[in-house]
């Protein structure tokens, strides 16, 4: 009776504390995953904000090109960032001559997205 | 004629030191199980790393019983001394009664020494070093609900207790040993169980890395039973990415919330969240790679054949075996069908949005357990992709069991 009465005890102490220790890990993780993601979220903000003044400043084609983009992003065609990037790849490339970037087209792709995953498919080495 | 007799002499001597006129049959059929547990891990490769250690041990000990042998000190006087032909100077002395005795040693077997490290409970912290290194707790991260399901399994640890009690077969502490099976965490099982019930070691560690192995075939029946198609069908939402912050923070948080919480589940917990905090960290690559490569199996081998090692014939071959064997089974599905009943309360409870399979993934067996929810989700929905999902409560439940295993300790020890 005695081990019964302990084994009655011990279950029930376990569920609470096998929980409560859980639950207040979980309420700990919530909460500073959330901080986190605030925190690098606003710091992310700041970056970009300063990324395209610096752009700006040392490539006015590059910054051209976004202010251009922003303007057409509405319409359905190439990001500013994406543009930003092209941009500050071309000015990595060219910066030690002058250079300006007119113009950013998407390619046109001969093959369909299916007919290229079958050829990457078939291609792999192994 | 001479000559004959003293060779007949010879073999006669030979054959009654051999082991088959010493060894008790009980051993010889231990020889037979460890050969069946070879051809498991072997032709069938259930859990090979660690079964083939354990029956290679189980084979050899009942084959030769003084490797697992105590070192003895025989205390010897001078005259005795010179009739074995040994040195007294190189012997230590005791004086009992006037009389100077000489302290003859004879050595422990191999095993008994590579033993030290399960009895001391220092392999199974070392092995959770190296699970830390190996495992991401990223899909924890981003749903840290996935805690409930890794609780919810350790219920049956806690139920078996209560049955294995009842029995009246078994003391709390063995009781105990026996319920931590359900946690499906070997080294978890082993460590509870040498602190608890050390001369259970044998065939709890036996049952806990069956069990483990034969995860595939004992959890799908119970994983069907207990939902329905629609339930199998659910398609859960893509899990968010994790930051590397977040994944650094983790492993300091949860040592730092459970050994102040419960100070038994420390050296478990602790090792575990040191090798996934080298792994997660980055700058200590070295150490990560020994961790969870080198150390890691030298660790698996000694662990392996001295726990193998605890299964002599005489020890092994009763009654209470068979009761601990069926009490495991029990454990372990009491495990699953607890984290899958908990898994259909958070479907309701989300709207739907989660696949109640993933609750099976709570008993730890990491990363099997997870494998298994997203191999039973595919056959309703092939398009179905659980497994990340379930990597979530799978890890929850190697911290849980851990914390289990506390819980037990501080109150049975």
């Amino acid at each position: 009776m005695n081990n019964l009465m302990q084994a009655f005890i011990l279950l029930l102490a376990g569920f609470i504390v096998v929980f409560v220790v859980l639950i207040l890990l979980i309420i700990v993780v919530t909460l500073y995953s959330k901080i986190i993601v605030a925190a690098q979220n606003s710091a992310d903000k700041k970056k970009a904000r300063k990324t395209t003044v610096n752009v700006g400043n040392e490539n006015t084609a590059a910054a051209a090109a976004v202010t251009d983009d922003e303007e057409d992003e509405d319409d359905g065609e190439i990001p500013g960032e994406i543009i930003a990037v092209i941009a500050a790849a071309v000015d990595a490339v060219y910066g030690d001559r002058p250079h300006r970037v007119q113009s950013v087209r998407r390619s046109k792709t001969s093959r369909s997205a299916w007919s290229r995953a079958g050829v990457l498919d078939n291609t792999r080495p192994f | 004629m001479e000559i004959l007799n003293q060779l007949w002499q010879i073999i006669v001597h030979l054959f009654t030191e051999s082991g088959f006129s010493k060894l008790p049959w009980q051993n010889y059929v231990m020889v037979v199980i460890s050969f069946a547990l070879m051809y498991l891990a072997i032709k069938k490769q259930f859990e090979p790393l660690l079964l083939l250690p354990i029956a290679f041990g189980m084979c050899i000990v009942n084959l030769f019983p003084d490797i697992m042998g105590l070192p003895t000190t025989e205390m010897l006087t001078l005259e005795q001394m010179k009739a074995l032909q040994l040195d007294p100077a190189s012997y230590t002395t005791t004086v009992i009664d006037g009389i100077t005795y000489y302290n003859h040693t004879e050595y422990g077997g191999l095993f008994y020494y590579l033993y030290q490290g399960v009895k001391l409970g220092i392999y199974p912290p070392l092995i959770f070093l190296g699970i830390g290194c190996m495992t991401d707790f990223g899909p924890l991260i981003a749903n840290p609900k996935s805690f409930i399901l890794g609780a919810a399994a350790q219920i049956g640890i806690f139920l078996t207790f209560i049955i294995a009690t009842l029995l009246g077969i078994f003391t709390p502490a063995q009781a105990g040993s026996i319920a931590i099976i359900g946690g499906a965490d070997g080294p978890t099982a082993i460590f509870v169980t040498t602190k608890l019930a050390p001369e259970l070691l044998g065939p709890i560690a036996v049952a806990a890395y069956s069990y483990m192995a034969l995860v595939p075939l004992i959890q799908p029946p119970i994983m069907r039973a207990l939902t329905t198609k629609k339930e199998r069908s659910i398609v859960m939402g893509q899990l968010r990415p994790v930051s590397k912050l977040e994944r650094i923070i983790f492993p300091i948080i949860v040592v730092v919330i459970v050994s102040l919480l419960l100070p038994d589940a420390a050296p478990l917990v602790g090792m575990l969240m040191l090798g996934n905090l080298f792994k997660e960290s980055g700058v200590v690559d070295r150490l990560s790679k020994t961790a969870q490569n080198e150390l890691m199996n030298i660790i698996t081998i000694f662990l392996g054949v001295t726990v193998g090692a605890t299964t002599s014939g005489k020890v092994f071959l009763n009654l209470q075996t068979l009761g601990i064997a069926g009490l495991g089974l029990f454990a372990f599905c009491l495990a699953t069908a607890c984290g899958v009943v908990f898994g259909k309360i958070m479907c309701k409870a989300t709207g739907g949005k989660i696949n109640p399979l993933i609750g099976s993934a709570g008993v730890s067996a990491v990363p099997m357990a997870a494998r298994i929810s997203q191999k039973v989700g595919q056959e309703e929905n092939p398009g179905n992709f659980l497994l990340m999902h379930a990597m979530g409560p799978n890890v929850a439940g190697v911290i849980g069991s851990a914390v289990a295993a506390g819980v037990l300790l501080s109150v049975l020890k």
